[in-house]
């Protein structure tokens, strides 16, 4: 079709005009477009209906505030920063080794039998509603803690506990984006290096990952921004007071669990706690976009081709 | 070497004599297997402990009983209705948009300047030629909007384009408790739509519909191009090629990618919650989509955080846990669907 010359003969090369397809592919782009409109729509309400917020809480004084009471008209988002900054930490510790560690295994090690019984149940895993983890975290995880004297007695709620969910919930992210950069190796590389009588451990290690590493750190940093916008789990498990701590065998909450705890209570709308969740959903928003564009540059940046 | 087959994968690509007994070696891939396990593990876990908690609240009466404010008569049919009520609007509004979105952005947004150039001057000649025949008033002035559209599309259709691809991939990032915020300020603050089914399952279309359009994508672009260009080669124009071979072998793809979309769906509660509120009713909400807009907004992931939430845990836990078991069921069946239509369907081309 983009072959066609200007100066053929007229009779061949003209075709009749589809009103009705050319207005069948403008409907198809404007559904395609609508995802443009989205975007737009969620910036454009987070600051519209968050606006009134900031005449009651300064800029300066939300970034720097240490207390987050609504009731006193404290509006400090570093408790609650901090909070989902601790759950996206705790569950990195956890889930960057196993996430890896799975996806070395299943690209390197495991047969494509094992490969094929895997998967599927880490794919059911990642599919798992986060209120499952959550209840998971607060009945079962978190008494297992107590038992082990990490948190304390009549501390029903743990960062430790919902950061591990959490974690668990970002494993199957990192395993199957990690094991798609591993795989994307070319064989001659590991061949290679065989050749020269590396062993496994040494192929692995020094030249495969190292190989993939721009895929592999993009899914750590993806997976963290999943961990920082995860709500259920850390709203079930991890306090129900806003607590500005590094301690992970203490309580507290997230930007995520103070949007939840706010709506259950019916806040209507033009009132400051109405606003204050549109203001910290778009911290939320900000902080999120802001790690996705960082997973984007290190692929664009760091991403080696082979041919 | 020459006469062993060449290995199958990258993991039976091993040295060929096994070498001493080397504890780094050794250490190193039981280290592998015990993150493997780890993950495993936990999951075999968490199903231990919500099945030990519910089975015994899991019956016949527990799926056909209301809710209730007794934990002895309360029931999950009110949540397992509306969960059913919200998938039928979520699917009912973001499938076309989604199917049509992923048609456009694989099909015909890739289409270079030089191509839509060509496109534009060949519509120039065929209104010319057409001009010569007899073509006149509104189907004139209609013919050269078109080609006037056309013209400028083919310089700002690209970036447009390339614009949309970004966007999308960003969306399906962000996390869905934003379209939570997006629903109830959109549709409940702005729009006026009650606190209702009909509000949730608006939001939950939006949140699903990125991945709908990327699932569809990926299964358009296994139907091999030449499947289009054998169509257009015997006179079908490019739509029509789309229309009836490209989307036809695309659609079981399509429909898997939509059936694991609807399940994400279905467990999503943050956004519920922020749209409606925690609400607790003992109405059961009707199941005609239509009626949404009064009904009141339940689902299964609502109520199971409704009886998590309440104090007197040895009375209300049971009852999450066989609440999640039904949750958790329902995925796995959509699952198996899913798998069983994939494997049935799939072609190899």
């Amino acid at each position: 079709m983009s072959t066609a010359t200007p100066d053929a003969p007229a009779g061949l090369r003209t075709r009749r005009i589809r009103p009705l397809e050319q207005g069948t592919l403008l409907i198809l782009g404007s559904a395609a477009a609508l995802s443009v409109l989205i975007t737009i729509g969620i910036v454009f309400t987070l600051v519209e209906e968050g606006w009134g917020f900031w005449s009651k809480a300064s800029p300066v004084d939300f970034l720097t505030g240490r207390d987050w009471f609504p009731v006193s008209d404290e509006f400090g988002v570093l408790p609650l920063l901090s909070g989902s900054v601790m759950i996206a930490l705790l569950a990195g510790i956890f889930a960057v080794p196993v996430g890896l560690g799975s996806a070395i295994y299943l690209s390197e090690y495991a047969s494509p039998r094992a490969r094929g019984l895997i998967k599927p149940v880490l794919e059911l895993l990642a599919g798992m509603p986060t209120i499952v983890l959550g209840f998971f975290a607060l009945d079962t995880i978190n008494p297992v803690l107590q038992r082990l004297g990490l948190v304390d007695k009549n501390q029903i709620y743990s960062y430790l506990a919902a950061g591990l969910v959490v974690g668990l919930l970002i494993v199957p992210f990192i395993a199957s984006l990690s094991e798609d950069a591993l795989r994307a190796v070319p064989r001659s590389m590991r061949e290679g290096a065989y050749g020269l009588g590396a062993t496994r451990r040494v192929v692995a290690t020094k030249i495969i990952v190292p190989a993939a590493l721009s895929g592999i750190m993009a899914s750590i940093v993806l997976a963290l921004s999943r961990a920082v916008g995860e709500t259920m789990a850390v709203t079930l498990a991890a306090g129900t007071q806003p607590n500005l701590t590094w301690n992970p065998f203490d309580q507290g909450q997230t930007i995520t669990s103070v949007i939840v705890a706010v709506s259950k209570g019916e806040a209507s709308r033009g009132t400051t706690i109405y606003q204050s969740i549109f203001a910290i959903g778009l911290v939320l928003f900000v902080v999120t976009l802001v790690i996705n564009i960082i997973a984007v540059q290190i692929v664009r940046r760091f991403r080696t081709v082979y041919n | 070497m020459a006469t062993t087959a060449a290995p199958q994968s990258s993991a039976e690509a091993r040295p060929l004599a096994r070498k001493k007994f080397q504890p780094a070696e050794v250490a190193f891939e039981w280290a592998l297997r015990l993150s493997i396990a780890l993950a495993l593990g936990a999951l075999v876990w968490l199903f231990v402990s919500v099945l030990t908690e519910g089975a015994s609240s899991l019956s016949w009466d527990f799926l056909t009983s209301k809710a209730s404010s007794s934990a002895a008569r309360a029931g999950f049919k009110n949540a397992l209705y509306g969960s059913l009520v919200l998938m039928m609007i979520t699917v009912a509004v973001a499938v076309p948009l989604g199917f049509a979105a992923a048609t456009y952005l694989e099909k015909f947004a890739p289409m270079s300047k030089d191509e839509l150039r060509v496109i534009a001057m060949r519509r120039q000649r065929a209104l010319e030629h057409r001009r010569g025949h007899g073509l006149s008033g509104i189907r004139l002035l209609l013919a050269r909007i078109g080609v006037a559209a056309s013209r400028v599309w083919a310089t700002i259709g690209p970036p447009i384009n390339r614009i949309v691809e970004v966007n999308i991939s960003n969306l399906a990032a962000v996390p869905s408790i934003i379209y939570g915020l997006l629903g109830l300020a959109l549709f409940v603050s702005i729009m006026g739509v009650s606190k209702s089914l009909l509000a949730g399952g608006l939001t939950l279309a939006i949140l699903v519909l990125p991945i709908i359009i990327i699932a569809s994508r990926e299964a358009i672009r296994a139907v091999p191009s030449s499947i289009e260009q054998g169509a257009m080669a015997l006179g079908a124009t490019k739509w029509q090629a789309v229309r009836s071979q490209v989307l036809p072998a695309a659609l079981p793809g399509m429909l898997t990618g939509t059936i694991l979309a609807t399940s994400r769906a279905i467990g999503e509660t943050a956004p519920l919650i922020v749209v409606g509120g925690a609400a607790y009713s003992t109405k059961v909400p009707s199941l005609n989509p239509l009626q949404a807009g009064d009904q009141p907004l339940l689902a299964m992931p609502l109520q199971i955080f409704d009886w998590v939430e309440r104090p007197q845990e040895t009375l209300w836990g049971p009852l999450a846990a066989a609440g999640i078991l039904v949750l958790i069921g329902t995925l796995v069946v959509m699952n198996l669907i899913a798998i069983v239509l994939r494997n049935r369907f799939s072609r190899s081309w």
